[in-house]
């Protein structure tokens, strides 16, 4: 899905033309968030090089990244290489180097710290972190290199998912910035959004906090019942439990943590990571990767089902539905187009299920609009990066389509704070600025 | 026996002289993002209708009551959705379309073009003053071998399509054959076609390809990536398998000028149908090519079309066109598309292909939305997909896609192997 409000004007032309990026070094080229950057950047770069440890491991993210183009002509315009045997030589000619390894601090400054030793000082330096911070990765590092260095978050998988964050440090070249979000919108297709230097940035800060609520919420209600009342007719496309076991538990544990500790705000206990999850986690559950996290399959194949209370599983066949009939009604109604009608159907519906779901999507509006400010200029960002990075009805949709003064209402018999955009705003405002997205394709029949 | 083409193409001529076009007007339209999936959303196509004409009407600022007459076109929902009735679903859009006279009309690829021609024909017999008209297909809903056996019934099934992989692309390879044969066809023109096209639908918000990589060297490769589909169509010769709907609204001279006060324009700014041709062939690829052995045009039924719309419209040829929507199915019709149009001699395609007079900022962009290979194909809604880029290039609104100072766009869709041929001139 392809914004144009980020950098998609006359204006562009003339940043396009104020560098040039004909070469980039991917560093982690094997890594899924590596070969998969490295796939978008032979879309449109004279000359990629992937880097890893060894070079048959940059060879085989290449031959990943072939599949996920779908042509092999992209790789006529790749070499790969070892750390041990290349790195010095193709730092230096590289106009970007484009940092994709492991998500740890020290490993990533031992690698920023050979880039400064070699790198020309006109060179662009990129992170893919999703969640340190981009200041703190700058420290101490050059002049020319702080200048030149900024986070570029792409979301896994990148050749899919274009929704892209785009963090500067404080001694980040503000030219820079308008640049790579020119070249990244323009050449690249992304959806760009500018973010602050917080944790998580924009998407996960938000994202997170209702995927980690969920997990809090499945320990009384189970994840079955939880997924089904956060569930697709509520604008997602994957539901919420099943994303955080696709995206793995150890990587939603640094996410919130890392958000918990250094962002305490009006919502941080839903932030708080479930205790079950960390004694889980201590016996090896990982989600999908080790074969299950809240859902999974039993050797014979059936569906099975964590119970967080028991840490055990049970078959899916034997939890029984209880009677959530208001969820029915509205599935319906998305699958004829009648969203607006569902989602009021939705703000009206009662009962305690109905109590959980409005919790958790009027928690979702509450946290999101309170961010403004603090890790986006204005909702547009946020609403951009929950639309094209998570594939989520953007609050803004949300308000739109459930109505101001039901979402207010909503929020207020949830017991949470009502923004002040949304206090302030008159009914009949519309929040979601962008003509060009089909706000229908978000909310998806069960 | 089968009278000759060229009897039958004189015969047209003179009915052509008779007919007066009177006005009809395109308000506007909505066209549905063409890289949604709407079975993964879990939709009923009656959802991708709701969102194109509500987003026309919101669009063209018209309220729901002042519809009179609703059209649909539609190839096959009887096979990919097992629903016909297309028409009587404009009931569930709105409360205030109760009782609305509807239909629906099929033909093949061009049964969005044939809606557009029947609610223009009841606005210049003055049965009504304002037509709604959608075309609408959901084609996710099987798979690409059944969806491919599903196409085969715009051709002749049981003589063309029954027990083939794919036939559609096979026919318009033979059709590429036909201009090798003839002329002589290189695939590095055709691969040069799909490349704009792609190209251009990177410009395009609404393309279903924006993000896809394509490019020249692509476009020529031979492996797994871009096997071939049937003889010399590959996979980058194609159009798309798409899930859309597009819907624009059809004035009378009556209605639009209410409409344009209201809105504060000038009636003449407002886009007109000024001209259109319709055609249609023998539906066996065959006996079309055997029929057309002496005539310059591979297929003179669709050189008719082309030449009957811009004679309708007043224009003596296709210099008077400033863009071109045309049916590029595959890339051999587009190639085909570009000399029955009159953009080169008969049999030099390649001319303006390697002049760059097709691109975007030549001399006649063909495209400029990314046609079907870039745009889309949800076959039902391409026609109106076509009027509508076509009125939102002489209107000034196609963004990125925008053909400088366009006045007149001309389309052509077709329906079948060259069977059945629509084409339609917009202007101001």
């Amino acid at each position: 899905m392809l914004s144009t409000t980020s950098a998609a004007s006359s204006k562009s032309a003339d940043l396009l033309a104020s560098r040039e990026i004909k070469h980039v070094v991917v560093l982690g080229a094997n890594g899924a968030m590596g070969l998969g950057s490295g796939a978008l950047f032979t879309t449109a770069v004279p000359r990629v090089t992937f880097l890893a440890r060894t070079k048959e491991k940059a060879d085989g993210g290449l031959a990943a990244a072939v599949k996920m183009v779908r042509s092999s002509t992209v790789a006529k315009r790749v070499d790969t290489g070892s750390y041990e045997a290349d790195f010095d030589r193709v730092v230096a000619e590289a106009d970007l180097i484009f940092e994709a390894v492991t998500e740890q601090l020290d490993l990533k400054q031992e690698f920023f710290d050979r880039i400064d030793a070699v790198r020309r000082p006109d060179s662009i330096v990129a992170t893919v972190t999703s969640g340190l911070s981009i200041n703190q990765l700058a420290a101490g590092r050059s002049d020319s290199f702080r200048k030149n260095f900024l986070g570029l978050h792409f979301f896994n998988p990148p050749n899919v998912i274009v929704g892209t964050e785009l963090v500067a440090g404080k001694d980040t070249d503000p030219k820079l910035v308008d640049f790579i979000d020119a070249f990244c919108t323009v050449r690249l297709g992304r959806a760009m959004v500018r973010t602050a230097d917080t944790a998580g940035f924009a998407g996960n800060r938000v994202g997170f906090k209702v995927l980690n609520e969920c997990a809090i919420l499945a320990e009384e209600h189970g994840p079955l019942l939880i997924d089904e009342l956060v569930g697709p007719y509520t604008g997602r496309a994957m539901t919420p439990l099943a994303t955080v076991d696709l995206v793995g538990w150890d990587i939603h544990r640094a996410i919130v943590d890392n958000i918990y500790e250094l962002a305490p705000d009006e919502a941080h206990e839903t932030l708080k990571l479930p205790q079950y999850m960390s004694e889980l986690m201590g016996k090896g559950v990982l989600g999908r990767k080790t074969g299950g996290g809240f859902f999974g399959k039993d050797d014979g194949g059936n569906r099975i089902v964590l119970d967080p209370k028991t840490q055990k599983y049970v078959a899916k066949a034997s939890i029984s539905r209880p009677d959530l009939t208001f969820i029915d009604t509205i599935s319906n109604l998305h699958r004829v187009g009648r969203y607006e009608e569902g989602m009021k159907a939705f703000a009206a519906a009662t009962g305690p299920y109905a109590a959980i779901a409005h919790k958790v999507i009027a928690g979702y509006i509450s946290y999101s609009f309170h961010r403004v400010g603090e890790v986006t200029d204005d909702i547009s960002g946020i609403d951009r990066i929950m639309g094209f990075g998570f594939n989520w009805a953007p609050p803004s949709v949300l308000v739109d389509t459930i109505g101001l003064k039901a979402t207010i209402q909503m929020i207020e018999k949830a017991g949470l704070p009502v923004p002040p955009a949304l206090a302030n705003a008159q009914e009949g405002t519309k929040f979601f600025d962008d003509p060009q997205v089909n706000v229908g394709k978000f909310f998806v029949a069960a | 026996m089968w009278v000759s083409s060229s009897s039958l193409r004189e015969r047209k001529v003179l009915v052509k002289e008779m007919t007066q076009v009177p006005e009809v007007y395109v308000l506007g339209g909505y066209q549905t993002d063409f890289a949604r999936n709407w079975s993964k959303e879990k939709k009923h196509f009656v959802a991708m209708m709701r969102e194109a004409v509500k987003g026309a009407l919101a669009e063209t600022k018209v309220e729901p009551g002042e519809i009179e007459v609703a059209h649909t076109g539609n190839f096959a929902a009887e096979l990919y959705s097992k629903q016909g009735h297309l028409g009587a679903f404009f009931l569930e859009i709105d409360p205030a379309f109760s009782g609305l006279p509807t239909s629906r009309h099929e033909a093949a690829c061009a049964s969005g073009s044939l809606a557009i021609q029947a609610a223009s024909a009841e606005i210049e017999a003055h049965r009504y003053d304002l037509a709604c008209v959608v075309g609408v297909e959901q084609m996710k809903t099987v798979g690409a071998g059944e969806g491919g056996d599903f196409l085969g019934t715009a051709a002749w099934y049981e003589l063309e399509a029954k027990g083939i992989e794919f036939p559609f692309p096979k026919l318009f390879g033979k059709l590429g054959d036909e201009y090798d044969k003839r002329y002589g066809l290189k695939d590095e023109h055709l691969a040069e076609i799909s490349t704009i096209n792609y190209a251009n639908a990177k410009l395009n918000p609404n393309a279903q390809t924006r993000t896809w990589y394509m490019n020249y060297d692509h476009a020529m490769s031979r492996d797994e990536f871009n096997g071939t589909i049937g003889g010399r169509i590959h996979i980058s010769d194609c159009s798309q398998v798409t899930d859309g709907a597009v819907a624009v609204l059809l004035a009378s001279p009556e209605y639009a000028k209410k409409w344009a006060d209201r809105n504060g324009v000038s009636l003449s700014d407002v886009p007109r149908i000024k001209g259109w041709g319709h055609n249609t062939a023998r539906i066996r690829f065959e006996d079309k090519v055997a029929e057309s052995a002496n005539d310059d045009y591979v297929l003179p039924h669709v050189r008719s079309t082309v030449t009957s719309a811009l004679k309708r419209a007043g224009i003596a040829d296709v210099s008077g066109i400033d863009a071109i929507e045309t049916h590029d199915c595959f890339t051999t019709s587009e190639y085909m598309a570009i000399d029955h149009f009159g953009i080169t001699a008969p049999g030099e395609s390649w001319k303006a292909i390697e002049e760059g007079d097709i691109a975007l900022g030549g001399k006649i962009p063909v495209n400029p939305s990314g046609g079907l290979i870039g745009a889309g194909h949800p076959v039902g809604a391409t026609g109106v997909r076509q009027l509508l880029d076509g009125h939102k290039q002489v209107t000034g609104q196609a963004g990125e896609y925008q053909v400088e100072g366009a006045k007149n766009v001309q389309t052509l869709n077709i329906g079948g192997s060259g069977t059945t041929s629509v084409s339609f001139v917009i202007g101001t």
